[in-house]
């Protein structure tokens, strides 16, 4: 009898639930439903690159909680440990070549012939986000959020806004975003004058920067039928402020030998060497198609970005993945990215003493024509609580030196030699 | 500007392509969203593997965002 009761109750909360659901009514309002309890989502990552450069050890959490019905408050914590070297951006050459640290403090030597990396790269970085979306009226949702980001000599704050909004039975959603940031730089040592010769001491150097960022995003996403859909944006991104990074430098050298040239007396450093300058606006645009389609229950995606900037860097890049959905609710997933870039058009591998200095230069591999390779796998498994993950990829750029640059004893180097990284991570998502 | 005009029609053409999707019968009732409602069909699957992708290729890579927000707020090298 009991068991009888029991079930015409269950029965009749299924029919009320369906009927709210015709009437466009969320059940929740007809059936009074708990909040949907803490979700969270937990990740530690490793990217490593080969020969001892960047290593980034980040903790990852992100909880979301159902504050109201409907309205979703999300925190996310990041915490990043980066150690290793980085390409100053100076270039090997056939003698042993001394460099000045960021402070000042110190120099250090590199052999010769081997890429300039300075050893001195140590940070960690703290990243606080919190948004909360919520319905406004049956068709529309927004998404208000602020982040914030603190290393040791760069802070960033920031505010963020998304509006989605459904038509046609929700098959076409409109979205407009919008982000400001502002993040101010204090590099160690004091921010180089631009193009000033690097010094034994840590000169020519001056007080914090700033930038301010603009980020407007415009898309639309469409239900195609009951397996696949697709998704448009069109980006544009606006820095106005320091762009420069305060610890790259170029060599100069012979326009004919391509040797480093000698430094002006009171250096202090035996060859000379100038801090890099970028223009302090830069201006991007991007358009974004993504493709995600259900494949008998496996799920197949792929995305395509244009982005173009008004510093001569035009890129593409695509990414794929296919989501194989084994039994017993573990899945496989291979993923593979394309990326290419054109160079800055102030990227210079070098430059050459005797000849004007140009407004703005730098070596920074990361301006320069490269391509880059992503190979991945990834494989989850449901959990009692939630699910765990573990992914691993390679990562590798395959770079040119800006053209021209390879004169005399320097066509016997490598001077964009590209990089290889893994990316490893595992992830635990639990509660709901 | 030329590329700026050059987006702006694109962004034309994406807007007419989905108003003419949202017309042309493109789309499911909603008792056939069985399978778009799936986890693994949302447009982010999984939000901390992309953010952690979208930090690791701003910092290596002079193009971010697309998608969603350009990332950055960081000092990467």
């Amino acid at each position: 009898m009991q068991l009888k009761r029991k079930a015409s109750t269950s029965i009749g909360a299924s029919l009320a639930a369906a009927t709210a659901g015709l009437l466009g009514q969320s059940p929740g309002r007809a059936i009074a439903q708990e909040l949907a309890p803490w979700e969270y989502d937990t990740a530690i990552l490793l990217y490593s690159e080969s020969d001892n450069r960047v290593r980034d050890v980040s903790l990852n959490l992100d909880a979301r909680k159902e504050v109201r019905e409907e309205a979703f408050l999300n925190l996310k914590l990041a915490i990043d440990t980066l150690t290793g070297a980085s390409p100053s951006g100076a270039a090997p050459a056939n003698t042993v070549q001394t460099f000045t640290t960021p402070s000042g403090g110190s120099t250090f030597d590199i052999a010769a012939g081997e890429q300039v990396l300075d050893p001195s790269f140590l940070d960690t970085r703290t990243a606080l986000a919190a948004n909360y979306d919520f319905p406004l009226g049956r068709f529309t949702r927004f998404d208000l959020g602020l982040s914030l980001s603190d290393e040791y000599d760069y802070s960033h704050s920031g505010v963020n806004m998304k509006l989605d909004r459904d038509f046609d039975n929700r098959n076409t959603t409109f979205t407009f975003g919008l982000a400001l940031a502002n993040d101010s730089i204090d590099p160690v040592g004091g921010a180089p004058i631009g193009l000033a010769p690097m010094t034994a001491t840590g000169g020519n150097k001056q007080g914090d920067q700033s930038k301010d960022v603009t980020d407007i995003l415009l898309g639309v996403t469409q239900v195609l039928n009951r397996h696949s859909l697709v998704q448009f944006n069109v980006s544009l991104s606006e820095s106005d402020g320091y762009q420069t990074d305060p610890y790259k430098i170029l060599s100069v050298v012979d326009p004919v030998t391509g040797n480093p040239v000698i430094a002006p007396p009171l250096n202090g450093l035996p060859y000379l060497y100038r801090y890099e300058n970028r223009p302090d606006t830069r201006d991007k645009q991007s358009i974004y198609g993504l493709y995600k389609r259900d494949i008998g229950g496996n799920v197949f995606d792929v995305s395509y970005r244009y982005m173009t900037d008004d510093w001569d860097v035009d890129s593409h890049t695509i990414d794929l993945h296919y989501r194989w959905n084994l039994e017993s609710g573990s899945y496989l997933q291979p993923h593979l990215r394309f990326y290419s870039q054109t160079a800055a058009g102030f990227y210079h591998s070098v430059l050459f003493n005797g000849t004007p200095l140009p407004d703005f230069a730098s070596a920074d591999y990361r301006l320069s024509e490269f391509d880059g390779l992503t190979l991945g796998i990834k494989f989850g498994r449901e959990t009692r609580r939630g699910e765990m993950s573990g992914r691993l990829e390679i990562y590798q750029q395959t770079g040119s030196a800006s053209p021209g640059s390879q004169v005399g004893s320097l066509q016997s180097f490598d001077l964009n030699p590209g990089l290889e990284a893994i990316i490893a991570q595992f992830s635990y998502k639990f509660g709901g | 500007m030329r590329k700026g005009k050059g987006l702006l029609a694109l962004l034309a053409v994406g807007a007419l392509g989905a108003a003419a999707a949202g017309c042309s019968g493109l789309g499911v009732q909603p008792w056939d969203r069985d399978v778009l409602a799936r986890d693994d069909m949302q447009l982010v699957s999984d939000p901390v593997e992309a953010a952690l992708d979208e930090h690791i290729y701003f910092s290596k890579e002079a193009s971010s965002g697309g998608q969603g927000f350009g990332g950055g707020g960081c000092g990467c090298n």
